[in-house]
């Protein structure tokens, strides 16, 4: 997908409230985003008009009870892009979506500031990582859990502490690109280990075609 | 350990006694029998030697009534003199009779100076050497032409040598006895400390809520209101954190504190209805407790019951005192106060727990509320002035059971150090002296196999009492009536298979033994059980001679003097026993329990002297300047900087309140008492947390924190708190939008500087108007890691 091509979401919450607002965001975006479809039931994202659409936005707390992997997991095996959107805060949840293969997590507190970014990542199949994730990632003590160099794992709690690249950028003495690439690096080899997924293969594709990360690395 | 523990002491004491009394009555009895056995020409000579050793034993007993008197040179040569004035009167003397006589005498004075010199064993063996000098040049003398018998000779080394060796058993088990109780006294005092240092914790934390806290709480959240309260205010605060909690002694009128409660000012005022049954007495401590605990229960009815009156009663209760404080105001439910407000459970409640009574707050929402505070006199009135309750000593009962137990445990080992002691004499006796005479008298015996048979059964007794003993076992009943049998069938077999003219001879190798063996049976019981043993013993033995025909008189006087010297002996040591057991244990453990206390108020006392001081010193640098500062007027609260700080030292105060509370994850709780504080003043703030949490010592956590508190402080609208857990290390970070200048950012980075040991990190990043500082903690190695 192009870089300024336009990008169509369907949006899965239960709260009218938030589906408002998550519509205001993307109709002030820069790049054209168009929600297609919207409702309180996964089931808007498999049908019509919403089965088409680019990236899914998942709230993981339906009102029909517990956290909803089961739908999430069906959405990634039918290669679809899901930026899980959740009320949880907590590090074991982002985890166990990010294993499954959803293309980012995201608090509801952070929709304001990355849910617009983190969309259009998503639709180009490039990697996005909110301050809650990142903090998740880096405190992460499972076994399965991919490598961190020191560094990688220092940027993932200052950016969680801070919420500010460039606070991050200037206590390290690093620009905010490299910031960004070193939370790139993390979230692809997350992509690479764990529960097989095509969006996860697909990410890692990109990332190194893009010359985000060297196959040796991996 | 600082000198010998007080069983050991005791048991020494108790030693050197039975030594110098039993060689005393012996010396004595037998000196006197031996004047009266002379022929009428030799008395006035045998006086003139005896009768100065009678005046040496009179002078040395005076000596154990007033230990120091006599310097130990001259005891020594009291005693040396006794030995050799006896020795010499059996040339004086003479006769058989005289032989017998001098033997006892001098073989009890040999025993008896190991005891009285114990703790001088050089000085011990010495006067043993003289006694055997003597005794051979008595011999030599009384009898020219013949050698020295060396078999008596050998019988005095081996009860001189039984004797040490019983001392050291028992001195042994003493040392071992004071050992352990000093241990467990050791745990015992760490947790009355503890306890104490507890209790006087909790009640500085309070003063500390209801004084500088509320006034730093007040001055940060300012507006322009009247401040003309703050000086003499702040200048009280200061007393009372400075005042040692927890130390005060004697007694106040309750009634007369009360009269003094502040109704507040102004807008604040309550008007108190006053019904007090005075005068009310009651000890120091729980009377400012129930003052300080309505004070802020007042404070409490202006700020929350929205009423301006309230009605304070005070009545007699048994030996104590209630206080009640109601009003009819909005009330609240006490189940829902969130365990960080500490007006009620840390001023009220928790205070009078301190100091022994008990607070309860009664309140419905809608129907007021009632605050009743009551006190209690121990079941034993405490001496005036001796603090002891303040402090938080134990109570009677149970100190009472705990030295019973320790006398239990002291008399346990006392026992079972003197059983041991007995034991081995049975043995070595049965198996020198005793097996000599068996083998040389053989022919003797009427028949021999009877008083061998007796020989082997004696000595299965003295091994199966001895196989329970040495596995630190209770002889059993029925073990022990079949063997204190067995015992006196092997008195009787032998005192009727030998001929009546040799009874108490030397060829009787049993009269004199089966007394120890009865012993070591009969330790435990009664005194009056072995003598009762011992009669039937010599019963028997008399029996025997008296079936025979009636004994001669020289013969009678052989018996007698046997008697005494050997079951007469014994029934000393029985005694002896008794005294050790029933006399010296109690003393000990009273002695121990004395000592442990005196030595437990010290600790308390230097402790909390120290904790106020640590107390003190951490406030001095930050709190203490501010209320000096705004108790002189130097500092005004119209000024947003002193505000800004008064919020900081507030902040710092609310994590020093929840440093107490028992809850799973103290940073996490000390964080958001600190939280709170901002929240209160209106500061938007995000608390989020990764990672597992671990432990962290208070030190460390009071440095991971201060950032935050000094940094919330000067926030003014949005801040994000963050505690991140890894395995390696633990951050805790803030965030603040708009953080008011000054020297407040500045403090939170110098406080890494203050305190270096705890290792600390304190990063600090200024961009625009957000100031972000963290403080990271290494975690040792290993701890937290999950491995699932």
């Amino acid at each position: 997908m192009s870089d300024n091509a336009p990008v169509s979401v369907v949006v899965v919450d239960d709260h009218p409230a938030i589906l408002s607002g998550v519509e205001a965001w993307y109709a002030a975006s820069q790049r054209p985003i168009t929600v297609v479809g919207a409702g309180d039931s996964v089931r808007e994202a498999w049908t019509a008009p919403g089965s088409t659409a680019d990236v899914v936005v998942l709230d993981l707390q339906l009102s029909e009870g517990g956290p909803a992997f089961g739908s999430l997991r069906r959405l990634v095996d039918a290669g679809r892009q899901v930026v899980v959107y959740s009320m949880r805060d907590d590090e074991k949840t982002a985890l166990n979506c990010l294993d499954l293969g959803a293309a980012t997590y995201l608090t509801k507190s952070e929709g304001r500031d990355h849910l617009v970014e983190a969309t259009l990542a998503a639709a180009d199949e490039r990697p996005y990582m909110a301050p809650a994730l990142a903090g998740a990632l880096g405190t992460n003590t499972r076994a399965d859990r991919p490598q961190l160099s020191v560094r990688e794992e220092n940027v993932l709690i200052e950016w969680f502490q801070s919420e500010s690249k460039e606070l991050v950028a200037q206590r390290l003495g690093i620009s905010v690109r490299t910031v960004n690439s070193y939370l790139d690096r993390v979230r692809i080899k997350y992509a690479n280990v764990g529960r097989p997924a095509r969006t996860k293969a697909s990410l890692v594709a990109r990332a190194i075609q893009d010359g985000l990360v060297d196959v040796d690395d991996l | 350990m600082d000198g010998p523990g007080s069983s050991e002491r005791l048991v020494i004491l108790a030693l050197e006694r039975f030594g110098v009394w039993l060689r005393s009555i012996v010396v004595c009895l037998c000196g006197a029998l031996g004047v009266v056995s002379a022929d009428a020409a030799d008395i006035p000579l045998a006086m003139s030697v005896l009768a100065p050793a009678f005046l040496a034993c009179g002078v040395r007993l005076y000596s154990l009534r007033r230990p120091g008197l006599f310097p130990l040179a001259v005891l020594w040569t009291l005693d040396a003199a006794v030995v050799v004035l006896t020795g010499l009167s059996q040339p004086v003397i003479g006769g058989e009779a005289a032989d017998v006589m001098v033997e006892a005498m001098v073989g009890i004075s040999v025993v008896a100076f190991q005891y009285e010199w114990a703790t001088r064993p050089v000085a011990g063996a010495a006067l043993a050497a003289l006694g055997a000098v003597v005794f051979v040049l008595g011999d030599v003398l009384s009898s020219p032409g013949h050698g020295p018998d060396l078999v008596p000779l050998v019988r005095m080394l081996i009860q001189v040598v039984l004797s040490r060796a019983a001392y050291l058993i028992v001195r042994a088990l003493a040392r071992a006895a004071d050992r352990s109780a000093a241990v467990r006294a050791a745990a015992r005092r760490e947790m009355e400390v503890a306890a104490a240092r507890r209790a006087t914790e909790r009640e500085y934390l309070a003063t500390l809520h209801d004084t500088a806290s509320a006034t730093l709480l007040m001055v940060s959240q300012g507006d322009g209101r009247d401040w003309s309260w703050l000086p003499p205010r702040a200048r009280e605060d200061l007393e009372a954190m400075s005042a040692v909690p927890g130390f005060e002694t004697g007694n106040v009128d309750l009634a007369a504190l009360l009269g003094c409660v502040p109704e507040g000012e102004g807008q604040t005022r309550v008007r108190l209805k006053t019904r007090i049954d005075g005068p009310l007495t009651i000890p120091s401590g729980p009377g400012l407790a129930i003052f300080n605990g309505v004070r802020e229960a007042v404070t409490n009815v202006a700020r929350h019951a929205g009423v301006r009156e309230a009605e304070l009663r005070a009545w007699v209760e048994g030996d104590g005192a209630v206080v009640e404080l109601s009003d009819a105001g909005r009330g609240f439910d006490p189940g829902s106060v969130p365990a960080r407000r500490r007006g009620i459970s840390g001023s009220i409640i928790a205070r009078m727990h301190a100091v022994g009574g008990s607070a309860s707050v009664t309140s419905h929402p809608d129907s007021g509320t009632r605050v009743r505070w009551r006190w209690h006199g121990p079941a034993r009135v405490p001496q005036a002035g001796d603090g002891a309750q303040a402090t938080g000593v134990p109570s009677p009962p149970r100190a009472q059971e705990q030295h019973t137990a320790d006398i239990r445990f002291i008399r346990g080992r006392l026992l079972y150090g003197t059983q041991l002691a007995v034991l081995l004499i049975s043995l070595v006796w049965q198996f020198t002296i005793s097996l000599r005479r068996l083998v040389v008298h053989q022919d003797v015996y009427r028949p021999a196999w009877a008083q061998t048979a007796a020989f082997v059964c004696l000595a299965a007794v003295a091994v199966i009492g001895g196989a329970y003993l040495l596995r630190g076992r209770q002889i059993p009943p029925r073990v022990r009536w079949w063997s204190l049998g067995s015992v006196l069938a092997v008195s009787a077999v032998c005192a009727f298979t030998l001929p009546p003219e040799q009874s108490t001879g030397a060829p009787d190798w049993a009269f004199g033994v089966v007394g120890w063996h009865a012993l070591f049976l009969l330790a435990d019981l009664r005194v009056r059980v072995y003598a009762a043993f011992l009669g039937a013993h010599v019963g028997l033995n008399a029996t025997a001679v008296f079936l025979s025909g009636a004994p001669t008189v020289a013969q009678w006087a052989t018996m007698g003097i046997s008697t005494i010297a050997s079951c007469g002996f014994q029934l000393s040591v029985g005694v002896l026993m008794t005294y050790l057991l029933h006399g010296t244990a109690p003393a000990a453990g009273t002695a121990a329990a004395r000592e442990e206390e005196l030595r437990t108020r010290e600790r308390i006392h230097e402790d909390m002297q120290r904790d106020h001081k640590e107390r003190y010193r951490a406030l001095t640098a930050t709190t203490v300047p501010l209320l000096v500062g705004l108790g002189h007027g130097v500092l005004s609260p119209h000024d947003e900087e002193v505000r800004l700080r008064c919020g900081v030292e507030a902040a710092r105060m609310r994590r020093l309140f929840a440093e107490s509370d028992a809850v799973l994850d103290p940073l996490l709780n000390e964080l958001r008492a600190c939280v709170e504080v901002a929240e209160h003043q209106g500061v938007t703030v995000s608390l989020a947390v990764r990672g597992r949490p671990g432990e962290v010592p208070v030190e460390v956590r009071r440095e991971l924190i201060d950032p935050v508190a000094v940094i919330l402080s000067r926030t003014r609208s949005t801040a994000r708190v963050t505690v991140v857990w890894t395995p390696r290390a633990v951050r805790v970070s803030v965030v603040s939008e708009d953080c008011a200048g000054g020297r407040g950012t500045e403090e939170a980075a110098s406080w890494h500087g203050r305190a270096t040991n705890a290792q600390v990190d304190v990063a600090r990043t200024m961009r625009g108007g957000s100031v972000w500082v963290e403080a990271g903690w290494r975690r040792p190695a290993a701890s937290g890691v999950d491995l699932t």
